[in-house]
């Protein structure tokens, strides 16, 4: 009897799932429909300004483009042996890993320095934080001004003070060395608004229990810092070394203003390399395939900072 | 959270629906507005890249002409850096937003005919019967080609060496001669730097393919081959000729004694370099008469020009002008060319010429203009404005210094300006210029080659 009853009970059961896979069936199709309907405008606005041109780019970069900009002539990958062979390029491309380096690196340890530095609940320390983030609002011609002016080889502040106390003048943004150290500084500046803010939200979001724990063992200031202050902020650090190094890579407006790529080349950075290409000299062929190239590099260190500084991250 | 009210909710999507009607509003006001413009006058966009007081100067010739007709209404557009300008003209040619007349810079000239986007100002000259030998023949040279005018010269300038006279003065030293050769401009620096006791710097040249170009073109050397492509397409550079190594040795020794300084190369390098002999801190250099206007503006000392050097034991063979011309897109109705054109003839008078070398040092190119009182009070006051145009005159054109016809020029002067920027630091002046010309000789190439020239 059990047993009876327990079929014809099941029978509705089955019905009932075939009825619910049918109906599945409709809303997997209607899915489509909805999918199609909410992706397809941003599709279609990937598609026209970052696919169409992604595929355009590797087009022409096989091509020699006339003085019109169109392709004119198949040349295949000549144009990237070309610029792989050539030492002025390869000097573009070791001048580029120099300024990404001292980018990140500087602007990561001064954002963590000054984030330290105004975590602590002081008097008056609102004001420093306002002060440390302030660059953020600062735009890049200005701080292309303030800094030609700091660096300026007849009136500018560095040189005076340098010649106050009897020291060597140095010739800032004329010299190739000093000209790369001036680009670096410069943009370390201009980032350090932003990384600040962002490690200075991190430090505040750190649980206070664990530094007085930390403390109950006696642990020193610095041990505390290398072993629950940056595993706490790790997430955060990635995410800010992440964001600085393609930053870096894209930098343009300050190179523009400062040094245009000189002295020597010395500042003349891959993404330069491809405006010189494409809007000075209308070589769209090479400036295509510098693009490229500067793209694989982006992904390149993007995917190596994944694979060895994630596995540090603690979550 | 506090809660929204209802009639918060109602107030504000009342204010949004206004703000929303009124920039609609505003729109529709701001197109009918220019659509009845358009009806009465046709409109003419120039694009130009004038800075600084030639802007202001060029401004207020736009709006004169604009008021000494009602046919037409030129509408200038600023476009940046000479540079970037070229690549804009060539990308929106036969688009809404090209412009009708536009100003190039010289050494775009065969680039821009090469495109076949233009039409030659010749075709209107002839059709007005225009007395084009008014203008200047140096100038119009340098923008023709077999005979046929492609565009007008406007703002036309010459290299000339500028020196603070006062400061001379104030040492003892001779000033340089009009014609100088290398050895004057070298003694003059030299002594300067002795007798001020290191105050004050001898002279700079700027790291610009501009000079270097000069400086080929006043020893008279070619810098491109087929007689710098006036007698058909350059399929090579000459960057290492003696001329030019002579003169690299020549900045790269006095460097090297700290009598020439490096300003480096660029805007700020042109900024620098005008401040520091503004402030009496730097004796003399070398820069397009263009400035002129900028240099007499609030000096106090007194100013000095001489021709740009040349070689030593050899005749100056002359300078080719710089600066750059104006241009009629052929994407336009006739119409709007014609209008173009009347602009073009307008800013060319005897007066607006006057008037244009007086506000900005540009040469007047109407030879009826050396009689405006304008110029005439100017020379009168200040007489070293006399000799750009007295340089442009003594000066006959020949192939090597009428301006080089060859296309990527741009990125001849990339390169040449690398080249002296590594002869500045104290590389060797053969080797520099000899990898600068194998990068110039492979671009030329597949120029040539993607043009279908070759």
């Amino acid at each position: 009897m059990e047993a009876g009853h327990s079929v014809p009970k099941s029978q509705p059961t089955v019905k009932s799932f075939a009825k619910t896979a049918a109906k599945g069936f409709n809303v997997h199709v209607n899915d489509k429909y909805y999918a199609a309907a909410f992706l397809g405008p941003s599709l279609l606005i990937l598609g026209v300004f970052v696919f169409y041109p992604m595929v355009r780019t590797l087009y022409l970069s096989l091509f020699l483009t006339n003085n019109v900009g169109r392709p004119t002539v198949f040349v295949g990958l000549k144009n990237y042996v070309s610029l792989l062979t050539s030492a002025a390029y390869r000097a573009s491309l070791t001048a580029t890993g120099f300024y990404v380096v001292g980018v990140v690196v500087l602007t990561l340890a001064l954002g963590i320095l000054l984030a330290q530095a105004t975590v602590q609940k002081l008097a008056g320390i609102q004001w420093f934080r306002t002060i440390f983030s302030a660059t953020m609002g600062v735009s890049v011609s200005v701080a292309a001004i303030f800094w030609l002016f700091i660096f300026s080889p007849s009136v500018g502040l560095l040189d005076q003070i340098a010649a106050f106390f009897h020291l060597p003048v140095i010739n800032w943004l004329t010299d190739p060395g000093w000209a790369m150290v001036a680009i670096i500084v410069s943009t370390v500046w201009m980032n350090l608004g932003f990384t600040f803010l962002i490690l200075f939200g991190a430090l505040q979001m750190v649980p206070p229990t664990l530094y007085e724990a930390a403390d109950i063992e006696g642990a020193s200031k610095r041990y505390q810092f290398w072993h629950v202050t940056l595993p706490m902020i790790s997430p955060t650090l990635f995410f800010t070394a992440t964001v600085t190094l393609i930053g870096a890579f894209k930098s343009f407006g300050l190179i523009d203003l400062m040094t245009a790529g000189g002295p020597n080349n010395a500042t003349n950075l891959m993404v330069y390399q491809v405006y010189k290409d494409a809007f000075l000299t209308g070589n769209y062929g090479m400036a295509s395939a510098e693009s490229i190239i500067l793209a694989l590099v982006i992904a390149l260190f993007t995917l190596l900072q994944f694979k060895f500084l994630e596995k540090r991250v603690t979550y | 959270m506090r809660r929204i009210r209802n009639w918060e909710r109602w107030g504000l999507a009342g204010l949004c629906l206004i703000i929303v009607a009124a920039i609609g509003l505003g729109w529709a006001t701001h197109q009918r507005a220019t659509t009845a413009q358009a009806n009465t006058r046709t409109k003419v966009v120039f694009w130009h890249e004038m800075t600084g007081p030639a802007q202001q100067e060029l401004l207020t010739l736009v709006k004169n002409f604009n008021h000494s007709q009602t046919k037409y209404e030129v509408v200038p557009e600023f476009e940046g850096n000479y540079n970037e300008a070229v690549q804009k003209i060539i990308d929106t040619h036969g688009t809404d937003a090209s412009p009708a007349v536009f100003q190039s810079m010289d050494i775009s000239t065969s680039q821009l005919h090469h495109t076949g986007y233009t039409t030659p100002v010749q075709k209107f000259i002839d059709e007005d019967h225009y007395p084009v030998q008014k203008i200047a023949s140096g100038a119009r040279a340098f923008y023709a080609n077999k005979g046929v005018q492609l565009s007008m010269p406007f703002n036309t300038s010459q290299p000339v060496l500028y020196y603070n006279a006062t400061l001379l003065k104030k040492y003892g030293i001779t000033p340089p001669p009009v014609n100088p050769s290398y050895q004057d401009i070298t003694r003059v620096a030299t002594q300067l730097m002795t007798r001020s006791h290191k105050k004050v710097q001898g002279i700079t040249v700027e790291i610009y393919g501009w000079l270097f170009e000069q400086f080929l073109a006043n020893s008279g050397e070619s810098l491109a081959n087929r007689e710098d492509g006036h007698a058909g397409t350059p399929t090579a550079v000459n960057f290492t000729g003696p001329a030019a190594v002579q003169t690299m040795q020549w900045i790269q020794t006095n460097l090297k004694r700290g009598s020439f300084v490096n300003y480096g190369a660029g805007a700020n390098a042109v900024n620098n370099e005008t401040a520091s002999f503004l402030s009496g801190r730097l004796g003399m250099f070398l820069q397009s008469s263009a400035t002129i206007g900028q240099l007499t503006k609030g000096n106090p000392d007194k100013l000095g020009i001489t021709y740009y050097p040349h070689p030593d034991g050899q005749k100056a063979n002359g300078v080719a002008i710089g600066g750059a011309s104006l241009w009629i897109s052929n994407d336009k109705t006739t119409h709007v060319q014609r209008g173009a054109w009347d602009f073009i003839k307008y800013l060319l008078t005897a007066k607006n010429q006057a008037a244009w070398q007086v506000a900005t040092g540009y040469l007047a190119l109407n030879k009826d203009s050396q009689k405006e009182p304008e110029l005439q009070a100017l020379y009168q006051k200040l007489p070293a404005t006399k000799v750009p145009g007295e340089q442009l005159r003594a000066a006959t054109p020949n192939n090597t210094n009428s301006g080089i016809f060859l296309q990527g020029l741009i990125q001849a002067r990339i390169l040449t300006q690398t080249a002296m920027e590594q002869i500045y630091q104290g590389s060797d002046p053969q080797k520099a210029l000899a990898t600068a010309q194998k990068s110039m000789n492979s671009y030329i190439s597949n120029n040539n080659r993607s043009n279908g020239y070759s």
